[in-house]
């Protein structure tokens, strides 16, 4: 569902590469945890693979669609939830989904029915009516995932999708996550939020300083030598700290 | 199911319009049901003269002209006015819009085509772009059109004139946009260049209103006008050159009843369909890159200079009023709109002086250096007093924290000690600013260094007590909605308000003195300052003692 191939990036002016040499791949019906300290290069990532940064060097696939090459193509496969989602203020709740329902081409009865399903699910029907500059920022995050479900996305994109949610609303959405990997869909996100990625994930990546230190399922990186029965905060830190984080 | 560019272009007039806003504070919540109604009142006589000034100029213009056998001069002025306010104000929204915005990481991720997104953005612009034109095209062509009896093929190539002629100048605008920001990644220097734009555009205005003034500056319409006619041939001959599309609308317009007219509806569609095809093929190919260079512009690990851990303590106060002060001469958005006044004043007298003469210049005819040492000492004060208004510092201090609000608020200070420190920081800048001007102008007119001394001293009591109640006005009603810092002080009717009161103080104040003149008691007037600046400080101090701490908790 998603390959790297070989993928860097260094921003302007900057000393050192914000991801080097990534090479990923995430197969449908996985939900992949990307974990790393601050600044190792997740987000970089993620917007490498929505289309909001172009790589330097390296391919990013979607679907079997270059995002930079078939940008359309594989957008239309993918639903992304950014970490901080800057939606319209002055748009009301449902005018935003409208127009998002609008962009992917959603007809009138499917639309409807998933709007009533996500909106209920949660708690947003009443609030639907408002202007989204009124909602909180919990609310603000549950509008920003309705609209990344709303068509159905074979890959389901998110950037610390737990920040900002109610535990309710956090079960709810690990739920979601898991039925949508149940229907051989695809789930991508990045966390801090170890124990999440320790419940949920198929497989989780830690990347650090840009660089992708290791990969696969909890007992593969318990395998590794020295690491048997470790937990994955253990090993986490076991593992950036070897390479250093980079935050001061 | 909508077609997804037409939603997108319906999503983003909203959002630009703030229909959506409108409709849920005014009808659903029914809150500041007022606003539109004064926005309305503030605004509609300016519209009603702008359509009654077309309408007049069109036909004087007409008249006149044909006894030159140029009837058709207003259209070329008309349409050359709305062309190059369109290219001008046209590249400045087009950045803003394509470059500047937040919404471009939202619509990126979502699966549209570059030119699909430059598109509706064009368009909300170009709606931007006819409001302009109804107010100054349209009373211009219905007139020409009643004059010159037009007929049916003279409103069908109107309305075509009028829905086409803006396209061009935004093409034009969007093309050098979109290039520029292909190759050179502006978003790093966005506040340089905010800044940088507001100075041209203020170096523009002035350049062009002194040029005006020196070339054909008149105090009368009909000598206007000769010199408008008698240069006709040239001026249009001119405009040709620059800007062809303004003469094919009006000849379009002018002939529309002979093959001449369609002939020239035809150049306006067939370049306004040429720049919309480079256009999108521009915008297939290097729009997105642009934009995605924006979005790495300010990003990235840079080697940061080793700064020292800075351990010394201030006061709480101090402190408050140094950040008040910090955050609004920093940011661009602020500082312009601000800060334009205090430029403005010493520009505007010193641009004459440069000039051939002094004729003409307003100052000169006051008089000022011959003025009683009291008028100096209450004309200077009156000066402080308005500026500090103008600056929008107190008026909009509490709605440019905006979302920020929280950090303030958290802090273990009373309201009146915060609106102390806001009230401690409009002064600062405001002396400075005025002072600026001031000295100049004192040197100019030879006013002597006590009457300027004592000028500032009454004009920073009577002003600080006057920032004192626009910061309470602000506490009031703080517009903390908004995404663009703009907004916070353009859109904010606080700024309006208190610009509005302050000048009709100004007022009294001015015929306060005028009565002193007549009656020749001009020593009373640091006597009336202090009274007035009295009557201000205690009531505005009773009256935040009464109510800052509930308008605070209320927020």
């Amino acid at each position: 569902m998603i390959r790297l191939q070989g993928v860097s990036k260094r921003y302007k002016g900057a000393s050192t590469h914000a991801v080097r040499s990534l090479d990923l791949e995430v197969k449908p019906g996985e939900i992949f945890g990307f974990l790393g300290p601050n600044g190792a290069g997740k987000t970089t990532t993620i917007k490498m693979i929505v289309g909001l940064l172009k790589p330097d060097q390296g391919r990013v696939l979607v679907n079997g669609h270059d995002v930079n090459a078939e940008a359309v193509a594989a957008k239309h496969s993918m639903g992304f939830v950014p970490d901080k989602p800057d939606l319209y203020p002055r748009l009301t709740g449902m005018e935003y989904l409208n127009l998002i329902g609008d962009v992917y081409g959603i007809d009138g009865a499917t639309r409807r029915r998933r709007l009533q399903h996500y909106l209920e699910m949660f708690q947003l029907t009443e609030a639907a009516g408002d202007l989204i500059q009124s909602y909180s920022r919990g609310m603000q995050q549950k509008l920003a995932l309705t609209g990344a479900l709303l068509h159905a996305p074979a890959l389901f994109i998110l950037d610390e999708p737990m920040v900002g949610l109610d535990p309710k609303s956090s079960h709810l959405f690990k739920e979601i996550m898991r039925d949508h990997v149940a229907k051989g869909n695809t789930v991508f996100f990045s966390t801090h939020v170890l124990e999440v990625a320790e419940q949920l994930c198929h497989r989780v990546g830690i990347i650090n300083q840009g660089e992708l230190i290791a990969c696969g399922t909890m007992d593969e990186l318990r395998k590794s030598p020295g690491r048997a029965g470790s937990s994955l905060e253990k090993l986490f830190l076991e593992l950036t700290d070897e390479g250093g984080s980079d935050e001061k | 199911m909508r077609n997804r560019v037409w939603s997108l272009f319906l999503a983003l007039l909203n959002v630009n319009y703030g229909w959506s806003a409108a409709k849920y504070y005014y009808l659903k919540k029914r809150q500041r049901v007022w606003e539109p109604i004064v926005i309305a009142a503030s605004i509609g006589p300016v519209l009603v003269m702008m359509l009654w000034f077309s309408w007049v100029m069109t036909e004087q213009l007409f008249m006149a002209g044909l006894s030159f056998g140029q009837p058709h001069l207003p259209l070329v002025i008309g349409t050359l006015m709305v062309a190059v306010v369109g290219l001008f104000f046209g590249f400045f929204y087009v950045l803003s819009s394509f470059y500047f915005s937040n919404d471009l990481p939202t619509l990126v991720p979502l699966p549209l085509r570059s030119w699909e997104i430059l598109v509706a953005k064009l368009g909300v612009i170009l709606t931007g772009q006819y409001v302009l034109g109804a107010f100054v095209l349209v009373p211009m062509i219905i007139r020409y059109g009643l004059l010159a009896r037009g007929g049916i093929p003279y409103v069908v190539i109107a309305l075509t004139v009028f829905l086409v002629l803006p396209v061009i100048p935004l093409v034009i605008a969007s093309i050098l946009a979109v290039l520029l920001m292909r190759f050179v990644n502006l978003s790093r220097f966005k506040d340089r260049l905010t800044l940088i734009g507001g100075i041209l555009l203020l170096v523009i205005v002035f350049g062009s209103t002194y040029w005006m003034q020196e070339n054909v500056g008149t105090d009368d319409p009909s000598v206007l006008i000769e010199r408008v006619l008698s240069q006709a041939d040239g001026l249009i001959y001119s405009i040709g050159r620059v800007f062809p599309p303004s003469v094919w609308s009006a000849q379009a317009l002018g002939y529309a009843t002979n093959a001449t007219g369609w002939l020239n509806l035809f150049y306006l569609l067939l370049a306004s369909v040429v720049g919309l095809v480079v256009l999108y093929l521009l915008g297939e190919k290097v729009f997105l890159q642009g934009a995605l260079a924006g979005f790495e512009g300010s990003r990235g690990r840079r080697k940061h200079k080793q700064v020292e851990v800075q351990g010394e303590s201030n006061s709480a106060f101090l402190t408050l009023v140094h950040t008040e002060r910090k955050l609004f001469v920093r940011d661009p958005n602020f500082a312009l709109n601000g800060l334009v006044g205090y430029v403005l004043f010493p520009v505007m007298l010193l641009i004459p002086l440069f000039g051939a003469s002094l004729e003409g210049n307003p100052f000169e005819r006051l008089d000022l250096g011959g003025l009683h040492p009291f008028l100096v000492v209450g004309g200077i004060a009156l000066f402080f007093t308005l500026m500090i208004a103008m600056s929008m510092i107190p008026s909009t201090t509490f709605s440019r924290e905006g979302r920020y609000l929280w950090i303030i608020r958290g802090l273990p200070l009373s309201i009146e000690q915060i609106m102390a420190t806001r009230v401690v920081a409009a002064q600062m800048v405001n002396t400075i600013g005025c002072l600026l001007g001031l000295i100049p102008v004192s040197y100019l007119f030879g006013w002597r260094i006590w009457e300027v001394v004592l000028g500032t001293v009454f004009g920073i009591i009577l002003s600080s007590t006057v920032a004192y109640l626009l910061v309470l006005l602000d506490l009031s009603r703080p517009m903390l909605d908004w995404v663009n810092p703009v907004k916070a002080v353009k859109s904010n009717l606080n700024a309006i308000f208190g610009l509005l009161g302050t000048s009709i103080l100004g007022l009294l104040l001015g015929f306060i003195f005028y009565l002193n003149v007549q009656s020749q008691t001009l020593w009373l007037i640091p006597f009336e300052l202090l009274l007035i600046s009295l009557l201000l400080g205690s009531g505005g101090w009773y009256l935040g003692r009464q109510v800052a701490w509930k308008l605070w908790s209320k927020i």
